[in-house]
């Protein structure tokens, strides 16, 4: 009787093919849990202690926050990146065409814990910063919304961004032997808006500019952001990179063959 | 279009129902749909907010002239540059659609968790502009003509065109002119001198100029023709911006010896 396909995988000669999807589910839920419990937050804390800078309750409440926040997070960021690096695949140049897809298959799906990271930052608590602005004049660049925007939503995208981008030049041998340009631009470009944050406190502090929300001094915020429109080059070198992988891994009936 | 054999035996393996491969290519398509999903989401929302967000968010801003110019102009940017990978790259003339719709969704969460919940707006005063029909019509148009010039006027003009009577059947009601002090508003404004942000000043400096606070409606319809021609002009460059963006290429990596490779690596690639 003729060997099949089934019978050499349950012989264990070749794995079955299974997404790693747990991971994503986990990235996803954790920064829902953080998020929703900054939101909740915020509804407790921001109209009874978060309305003037120079209470002693603002201390309490939110500047025992944002030093927590300003702490961990950095310590998060360099100790995931040493990490990634440290760990990194020192033989890549003898890695098999199967473990290739496995690695990239898992990297691009933990693209979308990267860009729910960046939903919260660009999009949820991003504009919550204008109606808290138009509501609550700003007095110190400090405010229960900025707070978790500035110092809690964007290091959080750009800790997982910078995570998948060290993982990419470790641990796949298509951004390890060349570096992606569009990769660059999807990881660096939205890290930017941390620096721009510091410009834009500047600038408010300076011009004390607190009128409306779509003044020049927050175009930078924008310019950053458009580099999020690289992830289309990105996703489109990843799926040429896929048709030039995949038949190494399939045979023409789409059966792994390692 | 020949294959060569590599893409011939992948072309085989993915059209064998049920194989792994296609399994595989099935479960990348929704992974690549979720991510193209939060990505557009964060970067249009952030893009619309900070250039015309103040005239989004609040309904007596929702002018006759600034709005109505303004939006469909910074709308049309982010769709009209992945318009050039969606339908050049994949054959999906859905990136205007997608846009809409993606940052219908984030400010609507928005507006209702934030303005509503947090800062205790009316849902009838911070209701965001309707945004879908003339990206929808910008998608159709380049997809029966498959032409970016084509598209570029009719479908990039269409934007502006679709935007003031998307969202009239809504505004009207708050355009209702009513004596407020002696003076005659409309009910948008009553709302907002009601609900006063500390925007207010700048926005009563704002609507005082040109024929702004005037009821008649030749403004929306300059306004109109404006910003279609406009927009026609940013679909071409934002689509040129697009194919730039999606084309950038790779570099060489300095720390490639550190995981394995040497230039010859590198070399027999190329």
């Amino acid at each position: 009787m003729a060997v099949t396909q089934d019978d050499i995988v349950k012989k264990g000669d070749i794995k079955p093919w299974k997404f790693k999807l747990k991971p994503v589910f986990m990235g996803m839920l954790t920064l829902l849990v953080i998020m929703a419990t900054a939101r909740w937050y915020q509804q407790w804390a921001a109209w009874d202690y978060g309305l003037d800078a120079t209470d002693p309750l603002f201390d309490e409440y939110w500047m025992k926050l944002f030093w927590v926040q300003i702490t961990v997070l950095p310590i998060i960021f360099i100790v995931s990146v040493s990490y990634m690096w440290l760990t990194r695949d020192k033989h890549l140049n003898n890695i098999t065409p199967r473990e290739d897809l496995n690695r990239m298959i898992f990297w691009i799906s933990m693209l979308i814990v990267y860009a729910f990271a960046f939903y919260f930052a660009g999009s949820l608590y991003a504009e919550q910063d204008a109606t808290w602005h138009q509501t609550v004049v700003r007095d110190t660049s400090f405010t229960p919304s900025h707070i978790f925007l500035f110092y809690g939503t964007m290091p959080i995208f750009i800790i997982i961004g910078f995570n998948l981008f060290f993982y990419a030049i470790t641990r796949l041998p298509f951004f390890a032997k060349k570096i992606s340009i569009p990769l660059i631009v999807t990881v660096c470009g939205p890290f930017m808006l941390l620096p721009t944050v510091g410009y834009n406190e500047w600038g408010h502090a300076f011009w004390l500019m607190e009128e409306y929300f779509t003044v020049p001094l927050h175009w930078g915020f924008v310019f950053f952001g458009w580099s999020i429109i690289a992830l289309a080059g990105l996703l489109i070198q990843i799926m040429n990179y896929l048709i030039e992988l995949m038949p190494k891994v399939f045979s023409e009936k789409g059966e792994l063959m390692s | 279009m020949s294959l060569n054999t590599n893409e011939a035996k992948l072309l085989s393996a993915l059209t064998t129902r049920g194989s792994d491969a296609a399994k595989i290519a099935r479960g990348l398509d929704f992974i690549v749909i979720a991510i193209l999903f939060f990505a557009i989401i964060a970067a249009l929302h952030i893009h619309m907010m900070l250039t015309v967000g103040d005239w989004d968010f609040w309904v007596d801003w929702k002018d006759r002239m600034n709005w109505v110019t303004l939006t469909p102009m910074l709308l049309i940017v982010i769709p009209a540059a992945l318009s050039y990978p969606f339908m050049e790259k994949f054959g999906l003339p859905i990136a205007g659609t997608l846009c809409g719709l993606c940052l219908l969704i984030g400010v609507w969460l928005s507006r209702y968790f934030s303005f509503h919940l947090w800062t205790y707006f009316p849902m009838s005063m911070v209701w965001p502009s309707i945004v879908i029909p003339g990206l929808l019509l910008m998608d159709l148009v380049y997809l029966l003509s498959r032409n970016l010039f084509a598209t570029a006027i009719f479908g990039g003009g269409s934007v502006a065109f679709a935007f003031a009577p998307a969202n009239w059947p809504i505004l009207a009601p708050y355009h209702v002119p009513v004596i407020h002090m002696d003076q005659v508003v409309n009910v948008a404004d009553l709302i907002g001198y009601t609900f006063t942000r500390t925007a207010t000043p700048e926005y009563l400096r704002m609507i005082e100029r040109g024929t702004l606070r005037t009821f008649g409606g030749e403004s929306t319809i300059i306004s109109t023709f404006f910003s279609a021609f406009v927009c026609m002009v940013l679909f071409v460059i934002w689509w040129k911006i697009g194919k730039w963006l999606t084309h950038l290429g790779r570099v060489p990596n300095v720390l490639k010896k550190h995981v394995g490779y040497d230039e010859h690596d590198v070399l027999e690639e190329k």
